[in-house]
């Protein structure tokens, strides 16, 4: 499990404007891939595609711009990365990928029964 | 018989080996045993030195043509000392391969796995699962196990796959004419498009692979992509396989396979081709490593409802 380490005093602070700012960009992807779905779509017109991707990418900019100015680029990049990690592990887990690696521990076999 | 001398010396073996490990509270108590590491085709007189797990003295035990390789213990092998676990895990298949390398395909025995009993009830027991053991030898005889993991060291680029794929030039061509905010979400979908491109890229990798060495192996399995472990990762000073650790570093490459096969030591060539076909592709890196001693594939003895539940059966010591 990945400790999410805020830190503290001074630290503390960008500690959690990391995890705030990590946690934005994720719901804005999710935003983003559904504003995609919705312009494949078809049931949205010109005009608000248009203004849909205007927004989202005001956003963005604003976004990268406060990570910049606080100093916290590789952090939250260090942080979404593991959040992935952590979150396709459970995937990889819920999938049951086939494996023929047999579980640890011992075998004893006769004599007293188990 | 050089393993019958083994016997008359098992009490002075007993408190040797008493004052190596300790053992958890739960562990199941063994006043005799004989930890198993792999099975060989043997004759009566057949003889194998070696140290073993806990550098206890290794011995072979015959009984009609099927010999157990085996040191005698009173216990089982735990520690919460990961480079302790390391040294017997190495211990432990350096033995299985010595014997690989003495009498042919071995059937190897998973870590730590114990027969209460002596020798005499170990003979008794190759005995008594004969007709088993024989039929999983004979399956086993000349095969071996190989390892092959593919990495991709360099993603493909993305010239390349805009250049093979119409939706994403169809994609590049409206992000041109787009306003601002039309672009933006264009742009998104190119990126997501790319990323599926580059997954099935590797899914096809992978079971193109998997069905050309399936051709040549009698048998290939998908093996988890990362291993769950790595005690190369944890314990300093072991450098065997630098391999072991898969690759989900970015300098390291992406592991877009990791699989397992059973196959013939004459079709290693054939083998060792198709793998070579894989390496020359752009970016890939193929590792490949073996011959293993069948681990993946040796029959599961002792399991319950395959047909060889004997092994339960009291060995009478």
């Amino acid at each position: 499990m990945t400790a999410i380490d805020v830190g503290d005093g001074e630290d503390a602070r960008d500690g959690l404007m990391t995890l705030v700012i990590a946690v934005v960009e994720i719901l804005i992807d999710a935003l983003e891939r559904e504003a995609v779905r919705r312009m494949e779509s078809g049931n949205l017109t010109d005009e608000e595609i248009e203004r849909l991707g205007g927004q989202l990418a005001r956003i963005e900019t604003e976004i990268e711009r406060l990570k910049a100015d606080e100093g916290i680029e590789d952090g939250v990049n260090d942080l979404r990365s593991d959040l992935d990690g952590l979150v396709n592990d459970a995937i990889e887990q819920l999938h049951g990928e086939p494996t023929a690696t047999t579980q640890p521990g011992h075998s004893v076999f006769g004599g007293e029964s188990e | 018989m050089s393993d019958h001398d083994l016997e008359d010396h098992a009490d002075r073996l007993e408190t040797i080996e008493g004052a190596g490990t300790a053992e958890p509270a739960d562990a199941p108590s063994i006043d005799e045993g004989r930890y198993l590491y792999c099975l060989v085709r043997a004759d009566g007189d057949a003889a194998l030195e070696t140290t073993g797990v806990d550098g206890e003295p290794v011995s072979i035990v015959v009984a009609d043509g099927i010999g157990a390789v085996v040191h005698a213990c009173d216990g089982i092998y735990d520690s919460g000392d990961l480079a302790q676990i390391r040294r017997w895990l190495v211990r432990h298949q350096t033995v299985v391969d010595e014997a690989g390398q003495a009498f042919g395909t071995p059937i190897p025995f998973q870590f730590d796995t114990i027969l209460r009993g002596d020798d005499d009830g170990l003979r008794e027991w190759l005995r008594e699962e004969r007709s088993i053991l024989e039929q999983a030898l004979e399956g086993l005889a000349g095969h071996w196990e190989y390892r092959v993991e593919v990495v991709e060291i360099d993603p493909i680029d993305d010239a390349a796959l805009i250049e093979r794929d119409d939706r994403l030039r169809d994609l590049d061509e409206r992000i041109a004419d787009a306003e601002e905010g039309t672009a933006f979400l264009l742009e998104k979908q190119f990126d997501q498009r790319l990323t599926e491109l580059r997954a099935a890229r590797r899914e096809s990798v992978t079971a193109d692979l998997q069905e050309r060495l399936a051709a040549e192996a009698r048998e290939v399995h998908a093996l988890e992509r990362s291993p769950s472990a790595g005690l190369s990762d944890d314990v300093a000073g072991g450098g065997s396989d630098s391999n072991a650790s898969a690759g989900r570093d970015a300098d390291d490459g992406e592991t877009l396979a990791r699989l397992t096969l059973l196959a013939h030591e004459d079709d290693e060539g054939a083998i060792g081709s198709i793998l070579d076909d894989v390496a020359a592709t752009d970016g890939l890196e193929v590792r490949f490593t073996g011959p293993w001693p069948p681990y993946t594939f040796a029959p599961e003895l002792g399991g319950n409802g395959d047909g060889t539940d004997g092994e339960h059966t009291n060995p009478n010591l």
